[in-house]
């Protein structure tokens, strides 16, 4: 740590005052010029957004002080619970499928190098380099009347699923997640094949010279490893579930009826169109905390394990 | 050591992790509201000078593209000093924004008027044009019933009249259009003269095999549905007084449960485009370009698109009223634009508006199914457009264009989206769906 005193070569002169007041700060100066910046744009707006959750305020005139009434509002709000149970069903879309399937491929990939691997890596890694909204102008398409995923169905015959899917109330908020799950799933493969570079062939070896096979070999030597990994991609994609916007808002906005709403949604909704800036920095700040309470727990569950 | 620093990290990631679930930005001023008062001029001078130099506008709107670019085209050749940049943005994102651009500070000059332009003017955000009003003549130009609807309520400071906060290009009314082949092969002979009429042309549309009514509900295409379909059962001075927030207005009533049951009803007999709720109204007009449905609910906004693709083959009416007798209502705005307070010329913006009372703009906005302010100006239009100049004559002798419902109150184009796909979809109750407008409405219009 940068605050332990310097080492003195013996005789030196000291000069006590000085030394004995400013060192244990020091550290702190140095970073402090980060610090400011820091400060100024993360620590500074999410005060101010907590602090904009007290008032009623419509964004243009000025505002009304009034407590803690807007989370009260949010607890009683039918549309807001239903929006926070839907962000919960995109969890599992976006955080556990890609991570089975990104822990699948590299089972597959990672046992043996093979010529083209940096060929996987750029086609799976693409959805990632894709800005969201085009994702999401491109899989309306995709599940549009007459879009390649109806026409698919078509072509084998299976006229009797087809649907517009984003317009269905059964089907949309999975297929908006099936979306995230295509973003995420190589996000999770690049991060778990990397992990598995780290680990020392030889234990391959002893493994394979005990006899252990693809699966037996992934679960004792491969999975231990990415533990790592593992929490990095929860940690991310879970987040990226919560605070779903950009795919929600290009392909459905929240529809048909409030079957895809995500909290997200509704706090860019109520602060820019509805004019309630108060309520939607309060359910800013409710998943704010929603998402550092899920975040924790993975940390601390992948970190009991260890 | 070790536990301070995961603390720390602990805390920094926290305070991210907020700051990055939170794209709020931060403002300047403690006080919510306090620092976006405008201190600049309230209203724009009284002057008509054309300013020297070249100077650039910028014009954000969302209805009518096309109609928008052969204005400015013809405009920019008249006044060769003063270029306009037209920003297009769909409807629901230019309402949804329409606050935070007008009150940032790169707000364009000019901006389409929109449900929230009454706040935004109460506040200074918009130029009072009363000024330009009196110097330019806009009076003699256009009928001053039409500059009337402008005034967001309020006097002006600078005349002692009127205050005026936009100045209209052009009258919008929803309808239905219909495809002429296609209503031939179904054996429907012209547009129906009553309700009951109509739901027997849906019917017959749909015995010969064809997806009867095209609607884009996805945005605000349904919408239009149920609101045309209010407009025929609930009178409409109520109608006004529920949207206008007058004390004790409802919507929570007959006319509206037959409104909403009539929707619900079309669902169930497969009247709609089967994806009606996944569409939106862009796709749902292209789709009916290309004859995917026999009938189509939009405004006349569309018209100069279907015009192009469909030529002869597309007509169009106002939703017929329940009785032959009954007056035509359909919902409707001024396609208007103000000035921002925040912008660096207000001559030139003065002058582009004045440009669009002239004869020559009137023609261009005709030419794309528009009603001009003042009709006597220009040319017959023919086909589509005369239908709608038609239907709109009509309207208007009957005193029956009614604004849109989600002027009611900010909040209301969410519902009334969500809502209406929930009864399209057979998922909520007439009535269930009123109780949630209602509400809305008595929370906006509690004070």
């Amino acid at each position: 740590m940068p605050s332990r005193p310097p080492v003195r070569p013996p005789g030196a002169p000291v000069r006590p005052s000085a030394t004995r007041g400013r060192s244990p700060w020091r550290g702190y100066v140095y970073v402090l010029p980060a610090f400011l910046v820091y400060f100024a744009f993360a620590v500074l707006p999410a005060l101010h957004t907590a602090y904009l959750s007290l008032f009623e305020w419509d964004g243009v005139t000025l505002g009304d002080w009034v407590g803690l009434g807007n989370y009260q509002e949010i607890l009683q709000d039918s549309v807001l619970r239903r929006s926070v149970f839907n962000a919960l069903v995109l969890v599992v879309f976006f955080s556990f499928v890609p991570i089975v399937l990104g822990l699948a491929m590299t089972g597959l990939l990672a046992r043996y190098r093979r010529p083209g691997m940096g060929a996987y890596r750029f086609l799976f890694m693409l959805p990632q380099v894709i800005p969201l909204v085009a994702v999401g102008v491109t899989w309306r398409w995709l599940y549009g009347d007459d879009g390649l995923v109806n026409q698919t169905f078509r072509a084998v015959g299976l006229d009797g699923v087809t649907r517009a899917w984003l317009g269905d109330f059964g089907a949309a908020l999975i297929a908006v997640g099936l979306v995230g799950t295509w973003v995420l799933s190589g996000l999770c493969m690049m991060l778990f094949l990397s992990g598995v570079q780290k680990v020392d062939p030889s234990l391959y070896e002893a493994a394979r010279i005990d006899g252990a096979g693809p699966v037996r070999e992934f679960v004792s030597v491969t999975l231990p490893h990415l533990r790592g990994e593992l929490a990095v991609a929860m940690t991310v994609t879970t987040v990226a579930a919560l605070a779903s916007f950009d795919i929600v808002y290009v392909t459905t906005n929240g529809g048909p009826g409030e079957q895809t709403t995500v909290p997200g949604l509704l706090v860019y909704r109520l602060a820019f169109s509805e004019g309630k800036v108060g309520l939607a920095a309060a359910l800013a700040v409710v998943l704010g905390c929603l998402i550092l309470a899920i975040v924790y727990l993975i940390n601390r569950l992948s970190r009991s394990e260890s | 050591m070790e536990s301070t620093h995961r603390v720390r990290r602990r805390i920094a990631g926290a305070a991210c992790a907020v700051a990055l679930a939170l794209p709020l930005t931060a403002c300047d001023a403690l006080t919510p509201g306090s620092t976006t008062a405008v201190s600049g001029p309230r209203s724009v001078p009284s002057s008509t000078a054309v300013p020297d130099g070249d100077v650039t506008l910028r014009l954000q709107f969302a209805d009518a593209p096309l109609m928008v670019d052969a204005l400015i085209a013809a405009f920019e050749k008249d006044h060769p000093g003063i270029s306009v940049e037209p920003q297009y943005k769909t409807f629901s994102d230019y309402v949804q924004n329409l606050k935070l651009t007008m009150t940032s500070d790169t707000a364009p000059d000019i901006a389409q008027y929109a449900v929230g332009m009454t706040d935004l003017a109460a506040d200074g955000h918009i130029l009072d044009l009363a000024p330009y009003r009196e110097a330019y003549g806009w009076d003699d130009a256009i009928p001053p019933v039409s500059l009337d609807q402008l005034t967001a309520g309020q006097t002006s400071e600078a005349t002692g009249g009127r205050a005026l906060f936009g100045v209209p290009a052009g009258l919008s009314m929803t309808g239905i259009y219909y495809n002429k082949e296609l209503a031939e092969k179904a054996g429907i002979d012209g547009p129906p003269k009553t309700l009951a009429e109509f739901e027997d042309q849906l019917a017959a549309a749909k015995d010969a095999g064809l997806t009867p009514l095209g609607v884009g509900a996805l945005d605000s295409g349904g919408l239009h549905l149920w609101a045309a379909l209010l407009n025929q059962t609930m009178p409409t001075d109520d109608y006004w007084d529920w949207v206008n927030g007058t004390k004790g207005a409802t919507i929570e009533n007959r006319a509206g449960i037959t409104a909403s049951a009539l929707v619900v009803e079309w669902g169930r007999k497969g009247y709609y485009n089967e994806s009606a709720n996944g569409t939106g109204q862009l796709d749902s007009t292209a789709q009916f370009t290309k004859g995917d449905s026999v009938f189509l609910i939009n405004g006349n906004w569309a018209a100069g698109q279907l015009a192009t693709a469909m030529g002869d083959n597309v007509g169009f009416f106002p939703m017929p009223g329940e009785d032959a007798t009954d007056p035509t209502v359909a919902s409707g705005f001024s396609v208007s634009y103000a000035v921002s307070s925040r912008t660096e010329h207000p001559e030139a913006a003065g002058v582009f508006l004045d440009f669009l009372t002239s004869p020559e703009a009137g023609q261009i906005i005709s030419d794309n199914g528009f009603l001009p302010p003042n009709p006597e100006a220009v040319a017959k239009p023919e086909g589509v457009l005369a239908d709608i100049a038609e239907g709109h004559r009509r309207a208007v002798a009957d005193d029956g264009i009614t604004t849109f419902p989600d002027f009611a109150a900010p909040a209301m184009l969410d519902r009334l989206r969500s809502g209406v796909q929930k009864l399209i979809a057979d998922r909520v109750e007439p009535a269930d769906y009123l109780d949630s407008l209602q509400d809305e409405w008595e929370e906006h219009h509690a004070e």
